[in-house]
């Protein structure tokens, strides 16, 4: 076995199927894109070459409001970081303890997970339909009429509206992740740490936290990338609605293309997402990597 | 062993490259003697659409007349297919693509067209159909260059249905006729703990279908008609008045304030369980409104501004259309099955109450639904038709005066904005 891992023919072999879909099914896809972002194009007629004329209209216009959009993912990506992540983490060291019924509250916070990102879509439409929605029903039934909003229609409260949910579907998906990490740690590290008197939360602190910080960063890249490549949830909701107050780059890009026929734009909004998301994760890595 | 190992590994990469391999000519027949062809037809009738009874029985009726042809009609959601049609246009093989396909009039199917994506069906008119049976005017939608490329399944206007039980309520037991009327009536509905109007923010076309007829009955058909065509600007001040009274409207508690994060679908509900007494929106909403609890009448929203316009003018025409691709490999057969399924689904939509007829009707119309007579007689008065203005424009300054209409529904510009903005952004 030994003498067919080092011919590398044989390599070269069992890694070309691969290879070949890696490459066409991201790479060239990506490489389609930035060469599409030159021109002005509607998808059907012929292209015209414009140079870099996208990328400073994308900057620059009012009309295509692309910083705004920008501006609602970066803030999804800080939430994601400075509030799901957390959340997660305390879920999973919790978790992690061997509490009663560990995998039966493991199932229920990884199931919004599973489900079908419509089927959430439909059931928070629902929750914060401001007639018979339950929130405004809840606010109402307490009292608290004054509390009652049209949360989706209105700019004020339509980006925290869609937020909530995209933070709650994937708080298990992180919970999941860490959880793994949790648990890998060593039980002797725990049980020495105790022995020195070492309260849970010290534990945690000294013990778990270090030993989990590969696993925490990928959490932190998977929520960085993940906001910013945001859509499902938000086109299901508002669709970048009301007035693009929940505009976010997939959103618009989906715009340009499909609405606006202008595929020339939407290709440079996708060349931008995938620079913000690899600079993101180069970021993130080094951030981490001057910490160690 | 060994090589026995790595024969084996390659064997079981076989099936996964075989399945990177381009698959064979899956496609229809070409429709030899006795051998069934297929056509692919794409639409918009899903279950919930008006309109899915007429296809389904106009291809039933078809495929019973011509056992040699089979017509598989896929439905999707008008939003989403908006999206699917032009990524196969724009990408797709003819494997992807459909025979037949709907399309919007004007600019929607324009853009296929100026790309060589659609067949020319002039043919088809000129050698099974004459002009009493598809006056011409019914297909200047689909006309391009002077040649035809659509068929048009049904014909609608912007109508304003009003539910008299609640008018009556409110004591008024017939829809008002004039913009003091409305006023009046629509003061005399809030006073009475009724909300008179429902428009889906959440969709902005269905904002469009209100404005739309304000701006017509303020500056007219020919007017309107031009800045839609970009033959003149959007700097009208009657326009501006007109956005400022829609405001107006809204500022006096005329709309269902729920009605911004609402879908249309939503909002006709609220309407047809008698939530709100009017509901301006496409004539094809006809047979639902009829069908409703309550005694129903339509009219159209009346004149703003008597000295630029005239009541007998409307917000339509005929904008739903089946068409043909040219890539699809039995295209002269889709040809003849495209117009002959466009007549008589235009034939059912009708006797459903679902729209006007394009083509003309040649059968029983006996039994229609006397709301649906209305629509005809408000139509038939009408001395000119603006289609509706999204249909109209080309997709990219169409969803730019999109955007300009969702701002005026949320109030974040007025009537000078509007005018200020269009002007400067479709220049």
């Amino acid at each position: 076995m030994n003498k067919m891992y080092s011919n590398k023919w044989y390599i070269i072999i069992f890694l070309l199927p691969a290879l070949i879909l890696f490459c066409g099914v991201l790479i060239a896809p990506i490489g389609a894109s930035g060469y599409f972002s030159f021109f002005d194009w509607n998808g059907f007629t012929e292209k015209t070459f414009i140079g870099f004329s996208n990328y400073k209209e994308l900057f620059t216009s009012d009309s295509i409001g692309f910083m705004k959009a920008l501006g609602n993912s970066l803030l999804l990506a800080v939430l994601s970081v400075f509030l799901q992540l957390p959340l997660a983490l305390a879920l999973a060291l919790v978790l992690g303890k061997k509490i009663k019924g560990e995998r039966a509250f493991l199932s229920v916070y990884f199931m919004p997970v599973l489900i079908s990102t419509v089927v959430i879509g439909q059931l928070w439409l629902k929750i914060y339909n401001p007639d018979y929605g339950v929130l405004n029903v809840a606010l109402r039934a307490v009292g608290l009429d004054n509390l009652t909003h049209i949360w989706l229609g209105e700019k004020a409260t339509a980006l925290g509206a869609v937020f909530v949910p995209i933070l709650w579907q994937y708080v298990g998906y992180h919970m999941l992740l860490l959880y793994a990490g949790v648990k890998s740690v060593p039980p002797e590290l725990r049980e020495a740490a105790m022995l020195d008197g070492a309260s849970d939360g010290q534990v945690n602190r000294y013990i778990v936290l270090p030993y989990i910080k590969p696993i925490i960063k990928i959490s932190v890249i998977f929520a960085v990338t993940g906001s910013l490549k945001s859509f499902d949830l938000i086109y299901v909701l508002t669709n970048g609605g009301p007035l693009h107050a929940t505009e976010v780059p997939s959103t618009l890009m989906i715009s340009m293309l499909f609405l606006r026929n202008r595929y020339g734009m939407g290709s440079t909004i996708a060349v931008l997402l995938i620079i913000l998301c690899f600079a993101f994760a180069l970021l993130i890595n080094l951030v981490f990597r001057e910490e160690d | 062993m060994k090589k026995i190992l790595a024969l084996i590994l390659v064997l079981c990469m076989v099936p996964f490259m075989a399945a990177c391999g381009g698959g064979g000519d899956q496609g229809a027949s070409d429709g030899g003697d006795g051998e069934v062809t297929t056509l692919k037809l794409w639409c918009i009738a899903t279950e919930s659409d008006a309109n899915r009874p007429a296809y389904l029985q106009a291809i039933e009726d078809y495929e019973a007349a011509h056992p040699n042809v089979k017509i598989e009609m896929e439905a999707f959601e008008n939003e989403s297919y908006k999206t699917k049609i032009k990524a196969a246009m724009s990408g797709g093989s003819s494997e992807d693509l459909p025979d037949i396909f709907f399309t919007w009039g004007g600019a929607f199917l324009g853009d296929f067209v100026d790309a060589g994506k659609v067949v020319c069906l002039d043919d088809v008119y000129k050698n099974n159909y004459t002009e009493d049976q598809i006056p011409s005017v019914m297909l200047n939608n689909s006309t391009y260059d002077g040649k035809h490329y659509g068929v048009p399944t049904t014909f609608n206007i912007v109508a304003m249905f009003a539910n008299m039980d609640l008018l009556k309520q409110a004591g008024w037991d017939k829809v008002p006729e004039t913009y003091e009327e409305l006023t009046k009536c629509c003061d005399d509905l809030v006073a009475a703990g009724i909300i008179p109007f429902g428009c889906a923010g959440s969709e902005t076309w269905c904002v469009t279908e209100y404005l739309e007829p304000i701006i017509l009955k303020s500056i007219g058909y020919e007017d309107l008609g031009k800045i839609f065509a970009g033959e003149a600007t959007w700097n009208d001040p009657d326009i501006a008045k007109s956005v400022n009274t829609m405001q107006e409207m809204i500022d006096k508690g005329y709309f269902d304030p729920s009605g911004v994060a609402l879908g249309n679908d939503e909002v006709k509900a609220n309407f047809l369980a008698g939530k709100t007494a009017f509901y301006q929106n496409g004539s094809w909403n006809t047979g639902e409104v009829a069908a409703a609890d309550f005694e129903s009448a339509v009219a159209m929203f009346p004149v703003m501004n008597a000295e630029r316009s005239t009541p007998n003018c409307a917000i339509g025409g005929p904008s739903d259309h089946l068409a043909v691709c040219a890539d699809s490999p039995n295209a002269d057969l889709a040809a003849e099955v495209a117009v002959a399924l466009g007549k008589e689904i235009c034939h059912y939509n009708y006797l459903n109450a679902v729209g006007l007829p394009a083509w003309t009707p040649d059968y029983d119309t006996s039994s229609l639904e006397p709301l649906m007579v209305d629509i005809g007689n408000i139509v038939n008065q009408c001395e000119g038709l603006v289609l509706f203005g999204d249909t109209a424009m080309s997709a990219d300054p169409a969803q730019i005066y999109l955007d300009y209409v969702a701002k005026v529904y949320g109030k974040e510009i007025d009537g000078q904005g509007f005018i200020d903005g269009l002007t400067k952004d479709l220049q």
